[in-house]
């Protein structure tokens, strides 16, 4: 294609960038007992995390690298910084923030985000969150929003109740590693009764070679509250292998809502390996919304425990697979209570050589009476280089189950890119165009600024194999 | 067995441990009197046992449990040189060979099978003639540790061909009787249809004369003792030929079987499988359908009624190759009591199958609480350019909004469940290519659904 319209212009620079930190503290590369020692020494943390980091750390040992997706043995894990402290302390508003840092953000467009109408704002550079504002509104209605490690600290109560009961270290041995080595990630805790009217929103970034993030999040939702929580990740490009391992846990008391929503758009060097999980009790809805565009690999599928009589998860899962990429991605819903519902909806683009998996599990236990179970995946080739897997996995116990699954696979239509290319565009918008409406189910689902930045990343990843 | 408080408790296990004696003396008994290349095959076969897991399929591995086999006091059948003994044939039928685990072979051959030069012969006598299709494992899938098993133990087999441009107007009845406690048997089935030929065949596995437990439709007190059989079919279609393989397994309730199937589709060509699993305690079976013709292609229906304590373990796998080949599978279990099924199922497009249309359904019901179904419709697509590649899959109960028509026609409710649950796995019953094979799986259907749905009333009742 010689007619490339601005439309499709690579806007991948704008993310690609590396700025030189100087971090106030960080430890050496690999990871040993020390190491462990000294990230929660460091930190200042009570005793029972320590011997939390500890009992993860022996255990990340013991565990086997998982076997049944490929490529995880090309992480060297002794290569790795574990930990990164770029500034001093939690900033307060954005003004203390280092003019560096700042600048990064700038690029990032987090401050006119901020200024429109979003609620706080936890920005996470590299292992620390440095930026952190609250509006007012958020802190009269007691909703706290603040780092996990300052969460450790001021809600200790709060915090050990629920830290690592959803994702256990011994989950396996990436919640292993998280938990030994956790640091920053954001905290949500919004009080009984209390809707947070806005979206609270975490920029995560990765910088710095070889470093590791491995955020953890927990979020809090008392009886009868609702919150939506956004996270949105870019990274720079580098050479050499990055490594993100995060742990998130959602706890979604009875007749409480969650949202969830995530665009991942790291570099593709970054393996990200997430454990997500929620734990939805009585009559509460938990609903993460899931796209995954970036990283050379990512490992994740978010899941919902329906624990509680009446619950109801919703998880839609979106991949873009492009050159050199795998994305083993999608989602979990397990039924342990009777009346419980969920819907799975997946979608998935692969090109260029890069290969989309759809993992997912739904499984109805013993005892969880009158389950309403549906799972949907559709998954999008572009070229015959490209690869697109399926595996779900569907375990029912009960006889009263109403479960429906279906997954296609199929190419761009040639009569839409042909019905539209008579119409003016050329066949890159054309087949951009076609990609867009395919993951509008995700689309249509995000704030309208998201949406936009969202069709955007598509649209570069789209370049990347056209013209 | 251990007893610990006065309970009796089943020693840990592997969950792929199939229990099984099995020795290099095994294998040397298993290959006295064979050439010197199958006696090697076999060595390499048990070489192959011994290393390989019970699942090398990563995808399937949280899905395997054989800890129902109790298989530790199992001797296996050896092969003797007897010639077969013959037997009458049934006016429907065109061809019999019928296998007993006490050794036993007889044959039957219609007229009109003779005179097309069919052949349907004992596997061990032949065996030199089809060295290109056994050495080096032939259709036996080279990392699956019970294929293994059966190629390293064989001592029975069949062999049917049907040469080029033959068209049998009856189907070929091939029948394996086993279930007598202790024993195992382990058997060998190579067919082949040559180009354009035509041809129907029904494997029957029954119980034996000396068989123990129950049979298919089950409901009898626990089984003293297993049995053991291992069985194959490994077909190859040559161009443009049409095949209708049905199986009926109807084994008793102590039987452990393992079974390997696997069909090689040329050009044009077709197979139509149609299999019933009724019986046994513990069945695992596996589908390989290679399409590897232009055009060829594969209907396969599948359906499982299990009750009791029953496992049936299931995978298909159907690996388009050539160019627009079809595939359409339908797996079905009706579950009663505690019985469990896996319904794991792989369709691959390779590169080269432009213009596949390719179908795998897996569809369950389960008809009691402690009844469990799990299935795994897989797909790995690496040609995009499909007519179509989809999977769908759903387990539901008993439609009321059916049940409810049937009743406002004045069927009662228990016969309605009964019709709804057998018109569900009807699909296979209606593609069995033999009229009294097809009124007997009825029987069996019925008779099991009467067995099975006592416990559900009795459950009502209290």
């Amino acid at each position: 294609m010689t007619a490339t319209r601005e439309i499709v212009t690579d806007q991948r620079d704008q993310f690609a960038f590396h700025d030189d930190i100087a971090y106030l503290k960080e430890t050496k590369r690999g990871l040993t007992r020390a190491t462990v020692e000294e990230i929660s020494a460091f930190k200042e943390e009570p005793d029972w995390m320590l011997q939390y980091r500890l009992r993860a750390y022996d255990h990340f040992l013991k565990r086997a690298m998982p076997t049944w997706t490929d490529g995880l043995d090309k992480i060297d894990f002794d290569n790795i910084v574990y930990y990164r402290k770029p500034s001093e302390r939690e900033e307060k508003s954005w003004d203390d923030v280092p003019d560096q840092i700042k600048a990064t953000f700038e690029k990032l467009g987090i401050p006119e985000a901020e200024r429109k109408f979003l609620a706080g704002v936890g920005a996470q550079y590299d292992s620390e969150v440095v930026y952190h504002s609250v509006k007012e509104e958020l802190t009269n209605i007691g909703v706290v929003f603040m780092g996990t490690d300052q969460a450790l600290k001021e809600y200790p109560d709060i915090f050990r109740k629920y830290f690592g009961t959803i994702v256990p270290p011994e989950d396996n041995k990436f919640a292993a590693l998280n938990a030994a080595v956790w640091s920053g990630g954001s905290f949500v805790y919004v009080p009984k009764g209390v809707e947070v009217p806005l979206p609270l929103q975490a920029y995560f970034r990765i910088n710095g070679e070889n470093t590791g993030q491995f955020e953890r999040t927990l979020i809090v939702v008392d009886e009868d509250a609702k919150v939506h929580y956004i996270e949105g990740c870019t990274a720079p490009i580098y050479a050499t292998e990055s490594l993100h391992v995060a742990v998130v846990e959602v706890v979604a008391l009875p007749r409480s809502k969650v949202r969830y929503t995530t665009i991942q758009n790291w570099s593709n060097d970054v393996y990200n390996l997430v454990t997500k999980r929620a734990h939805a009790h009585a009559n509460s809805t938990v609903e993460w919304i899931d796209a995954n565009t970036g990283s050379r690999k990512t490992v994740k599928f978010p899941a919902i425990y329906l624990r509680g009589e009446g619950a109801t998860a919703d998880i839609i899962s979106v991949a873009v697979a492009g050159k050199g990429q795998h994305q083993d991605t999608g989602a979990k819903a397990i039924h342990l209570a009777p009346n419980t519902r969920s819907r799975i909806v997946s979608k998935s683009v692969s090109k260029d050589g890069g290969r989309a998996t759809y993992r997912g599990q739904l499984k109805v236990a013993p005892g969880a009476t009158n389950v309403v179970a549906s799972v949907r995946c559709d998954a999008l080739m572009l070229d015959d280089i490209s690869r697109s897997d399926t595996y779900p996995y569907i375990d029912i116990q009960e006889d009263d189950t109403t479960m429906s699954h279906e997954a296609t696979v199929g190419k761009v239509s040639a009569d839409q890119v042909f019905y539209l290319m008579s119409r003016g565009l050329t066949e890159n918008e054309a087949t951009n165009l076609i990609v867009q409406g395919f993951l509008e189910v995700f689309t249509k689902e995000l704030p309208m600024e998201y949406a936009i930045e969202f069709n955007r990343l598509v649209k570069m990843e789209m370049e990347g194999s056209l013209g | 067995m251990t007893v610990e408080g006065g309970r009796p408790r089943l020693a840990r296990r592997a969950l792929d441990d199939l229990s099984l004696p099995i020795d290099a003396t095994a294998v040397e008994a298993a290959g006295a009197g064979d050439p010197a290349w199958l006696v090697a095959d076999r060595r390499a076969a048990f070489a192959a046992w011994e290393v390989l897991p019970g699942e090398s399929n990563q995808l399937y591995t949280p899905y395997i449990d054989l800890r129902a086999a109790q298989l530790a006091e199992t001797a296996f059948v050896v092969g003797s040189s007897a010639t077969p003994g013959a037997m009458a044939l049934d006016a429907d039928e065109d061809a019999l060979i019928q296998t007993s685990d006490d050794g036993s072979v007889r044959i039957a051959l219609s007229e009109a099978a003779l005179a097309a030069g069919v052949t349907v012969i004992p596997l061990r006598a032949a065996a030199d003639s089809l060295r290109a299709r056994l050495d080096g494992g032939g259709a036996l899938p080279a990392d699956d540790k019970f294929a293994q098993l059966t190629r390293a133990l064989w001592s029975h087999g069949a062999v049917v061909d049907v040469p080029a441009g033959v068209r049998l107007e009856r189907p070929i009845v091939v029948r394996w009787m086993v279930g007598t406690a202790g024993q195992a048997l382990v058997t060998r089935t190579l067919i082949h249809l040559g180009a354009g030929a035509d041809a129907a065949i029904v494997e029957e596995l029954t119980p034996s004369a000396g068989a123990t437990g129950a049979g298919a439709t089950g409901a009898t007190g626990r089984p003293a003792s297993q049995a053991f059989f291992a069985g194959t079919s490994e077909v190859v279609l040559d161009a443009g030929a049409t095949l209708r393989m049905a199986s009926l397994q109807e084994l008793p309730d102590t039987v452990v079987a393992i079974q390997h199937r696997r069909a090689e589709i040329g050009d044009d060509a077709s197979i139509h499988w149609a299999m019933a699993q009724l019986g046994g305690r513990l069945v695992r079976s596996r589908v390989d359908n290679r399409l590897v013709g232009d055009r060829s292609s594969v209907e396969q229906v599948e359906i499982v009624f299990g009750s009791d304590t029953q496992v049936f373990d299931l995978t298909s796998y159907t690996t388009h190759i050539g160019r627009d080949t079809t595939g359409d599978l339908l797996s079905k279990g009706a579950l009663l009591e505690a019985s469990r099924a896996s319904f794991k199922g792989l369709i691959t497009i390779d590169k080269t199958a432009v213009g596949t249309d390719s179908f795998l359904g897996e569809f369950g019901m389960n008809l009691s609480k402690q009844a469990r179904s799990v299935a795994i419709p897989s797909l790995e697509i690496d040609q995009p350019d499909c007519r179509r590649a989809m999977h769908s899959s759903s387990v539901g109960p008993v439609d009321e909004t059916q049940l409810f028509y049937l009743e406002s026609r004045g069927i009662p409710e228990d016969e309605a469940r009964k019709f709804i649950v057998l018109g569900f796995l009807e699909p296979v019953v209606a593609r069995v290519p033999l009229a009294a094979a097809q009124d007997h799986l009825r029987e069996l259907l019925e008779a099991k659904w009467a067995a099975g749905t006592d416990g559900v009333a009795g459950e009502a009742a209290a």
